[in-house]
């Protein structure tokens, strides 16, 4: 018989009722509690949404923020770029499937644990010796994946000299691009890099071309820049300028050349 | 009549005199755009030493038994400079044919032009050693060009030793890159200036540009920070921790010691110093009035000048070093540390990045591009990373050159303008890092230790 049991019924309420009562005491904290944090949880929404309407500075949000979210123009790097446009109509841009690789052929198990039984000689296996006939030629098929087949496009660096030295005047020039063609392709390449294709008008139509001469002295610094055929087109003709003049230096003219001067025209074709 | 003709005569003598002078050589070439612009097909033979290799000497000391060592060294060293110049198609060892050509006389140059190797041009020489000299020829054909097709043709002699061989294959290199490469000069004798704390302090360290040859430069026991290499490649300044705090120091190359710097060291904080193209002025920033500003003093440490006032620290000045007439630096006037430029005179401020987190200038050779260490989407809840981006200062466009790989700070352009050196910090551990300046070709150079902030010499 414990205690409680003992207890007379008025005791029994009389305890009961005072326990409720001290728990409707406890209830008043935890009612206050969850009100601060109801209203600090609403401050932060709030203060997130007025302050969303008043902030004025937007550095290092998640915003893309500013006008320069723009590709970089990366043919301006001293690089080559790696894919040249491909003039050829016949090249596809989407080559075939490459064919997929033949199953390997399973290999026949050894049982690698078997104890190899002494004196058992292995049946020599009889050779087929059938007679050779003519048998009919299955087309072999074409395992390739078919690309559009070009030569890769490199400027031709031979060309046979064509001097002209028979007559009663030598003029022993006019060989350079075939003495020096990786000098030629030095020149293409630097200005090729410098020539920004954004400066030009994007109405131009396309394949017109302007021509710029300049001159590369001794030291390999090219000066007297002038449009040589103009396209009809000043954004082209003033692009394929400034691309030139961009040019510190081509490096100096091959030392044996005994050239002053190396006059070139450079064609730009939008 | 007489007198008028006896007066003329000096000046006819003078006008046949002109008009007998030969006329000024030139030439004309034509050329254009659409016609190519392809990496060059390079073929490095294995140089000729007299050696064939497998085959025991039959006259003993008629070879120098080094022999073999040293052409490994620099048929290694020429073949990785071509491939990390950047402008060549080298062909791998393998498609080479198995002879090595030691003169124009031994070339068979259509075995080279043909497939597999199909070489646009190709390096061979011979190397040899007599006595205590090391002699090397080296020659570049033009395999298509069959009436003339040598492009270049270089002996050098240095001392018998594999940094001697070393050395030759860089020069040699150097030279085929700037003929080829349309005057830019190759990159292969450059050095690169780091912290590296693998001696247990911050001490300054000097590579090969390709991770070869790693030596300490400084023992000060102290921390030392941000090494700038003069224009000239004689004296270092960089930032160390004494007892008057953070100071400038200059260190001298040339005389294997340090030289004072009087401008560095008048209190607060000095850091990041960066030299000016020309090498006269030496820009850094320091706290002695307050706030970190920029300053600029001569090299020799006299007549300091602040170039900033803002409210903010200002720091990590770099020169524009075509024409030492801008200065780039990183700037917390607004917050979170941004790139700006102005004129050397402290006018004409212009911000250049938009947000983020954006530190670390270096400006390429040619002026027109900056080079930074940018964190787009900084902050908490927005997980950017530290990479590294080329911007293209007049039009404000840029590139992202590193993606994804760690966090990557202190870019620094080589002369060349077609690489950049970085330190990249992968799980707490800084290691240096090169690339070509479009972001590809990544190369880590260091490997053992912490490796911070490289710096590229200017040549």
């Amino acid at each position: 018989m414990t205690a409680a049991s003992r207890e007379r019924p008025s005791e029994q309420i009389d305890r009961l009722e005072r326990e409720l009562g001290r728990s409707q005491e406890r209830l008043g904290p935890t009612v206050g509690s969850l009100v601060l944090h109801g209203a600090l949880a609403g401050g932060l929404v709030l203060y997130g949404m007025i302050g969303g309407f008043f902030h004025h500075n937007t550095w290092g949000g998640a915003a893309s923020g500013g006008a320069i979210e723009v590709k970089l123009v990366s043919s301006a790097l001293p690089l080559p770029a790696d894919h040249p446009p491909n003039e050829n109509v016949l090249a596809t841009e989407t080559p075939s499937e490459a064919p997929a690789q033949p199953t390997p052929k399973e290999e026949k198990a050894v049982d690698e644990t078997a104890i190899p039984i002494s004196g058992k000689v292995e049946k020599p296996k009889p050779e087929t010796t059938q007679p050779k006939t003519q048998q009919h030629q299955q087309p072999v098929e074409d395992n390739r994946a078919h690309y559009g087949e070009q030569q890769a496009a490199s400027m031709a660096r031979s060309t046979q000299a064509q001097n002209a030295t028979n007559g009663p005047v030598s003029i022993a020039n006019g060989d350079f691009g075939s003495r020096y063609p990786w000098y030629v392709a030095a020149i293409n390449r630097m200005v090729s890099q410098n020539w920004y294709r954004a400066e030009v008008d994007q109405h131009t139509a396309k394949g017109s071309k302007a021509t710029v001469y300049f001159r590369i002295n001794r030291q390999g610094v090219p000066s007297d820049f002038k449009i040589f055929t103009s396209s009809g087109n000043s954004t082209l003709d003033r692009s394929g300028l400034r691309a030139a003049e961009r040019v510190d230096s081509f490096g100096p003219l091959p030392s044996d050349s005994n050239l002053q001067y190396l006059d070139v025209t450079y064609d730009f074709t939008y | 009549m007489k007198r008028a003709l006896q007066h003329l005569f000096p000046v006819l003598l003078v006008v046949l005199a002109l008009s007998s002078k030969p006329a000024l050589a030139q030439d004309w070439v034509h050329t254009g755009t659409n016609l190519g612009n392809d990496r060059i097909r390079i073929a490095a033979a294995d140089f000729n030493s007299g050696v064939v290799p497998g085959a025991r000497s039959s006259a003993p000391g008629s070879v120098n038994p080094e022999t073999p060592a040293l052409k490994a060294v620099f048929d290694a060293t020429l073949y990785s400079d071509l491939s990390n110049a950047g402008i060549f198609d080298v062909v791998s060892k393998s498609m080479i044919p198995a002879v090595s050509p030691g003169s124009p006389q031994e070339i068979n140059l259509a075995q080279w032009s043909a497939a597999p190797s199909s070489a646009a041009m190709v390096a061979f020489g011979a190397l040899s050693v007599a006595g205590d000299k090391l002699t090397v020829s080296g020659w570049l054909f033009d395999t298509r060009n069959t009436s003339s097709p040598q492009v270049l043709a270089r002996q050098y002699s240095d001392a018998v030793s594999q940094e001697a061989a070393r050395l030759t294959a860089h020069k040699f290199a150097d030279e085929i890159i700037s003929t080829l490469g349309g005057g830019i000069n190759g990159i292969a004798e450059t050095k690169i200036y780091f912290v590296s704390s693998r001696g247990g302090s911050k001490e300054i360290w000097a590579m090969d540009y390709d991770g070869q040859n790693q030596h300490a430069v400084t023992h000060l026991g102290a921390i030392s920070l941000s090494p700038r290499i003069s224009p000239d490649n004689s004296r270092l300044a960089f930032a160390s921790l004494g007892k008057e705090g953070w100071s400038i120091r200059m260190y001298s190359l040339d005389l294997g010691r340090q030289v004072s710097f009087p401008a560095g060291t008048v209190g607060g904080s000095n850091l990041s110093p960066a030299w000016s193209g020309d090498g006269l002025k030496l820009a850094f920033s320091s706290s002695r009035s307050g706030d970190p500003e920029i300053w600029v003093a001569d090299v020799s440490g006299s007549s300091p000048h602040k170039l900033t006032s803002f409210r903010g620290p200002d720091v990590s000045p770099v020169w524009n070093p075509k024409t030492n007439a801008q200065i780039a630096w990183v700037s917390g006037r607004t917050g979170l540390p941004q790139i700006y430029t102005m004129d050397q005179d402290g006018a004409n401020v212009s911000r250049l990045t938009d947000g983020g987190y954006a530190i670390s200038p270096s400006w390429s050779p040619n002026g027109q591009f900056l080079a930074f260490s940018w964190n787009r989407k900084y902050g908490p809840g927005d997980p950017g990373g530290q990479d590294i981006y080329v911007m293209d200062i007049a039009s404000k466009r840029w590139l992202q050159l590193t993606h994804e790989a760690g966090s990557n700070d202190f870019p620094s352009w080589a002369p060349d303008g077609r690489h950049i050196v970085f330190e990249r910090t992968v799980g707490g551990h800084a290691e240096i890092w090169s690339m070509l300046a479009d972001g590809t070709e990544q190369h880590q150079l260091t490997k053992s230790g912490n490796n911070t902030m490289p710096n590229w010499s200017w040549k």
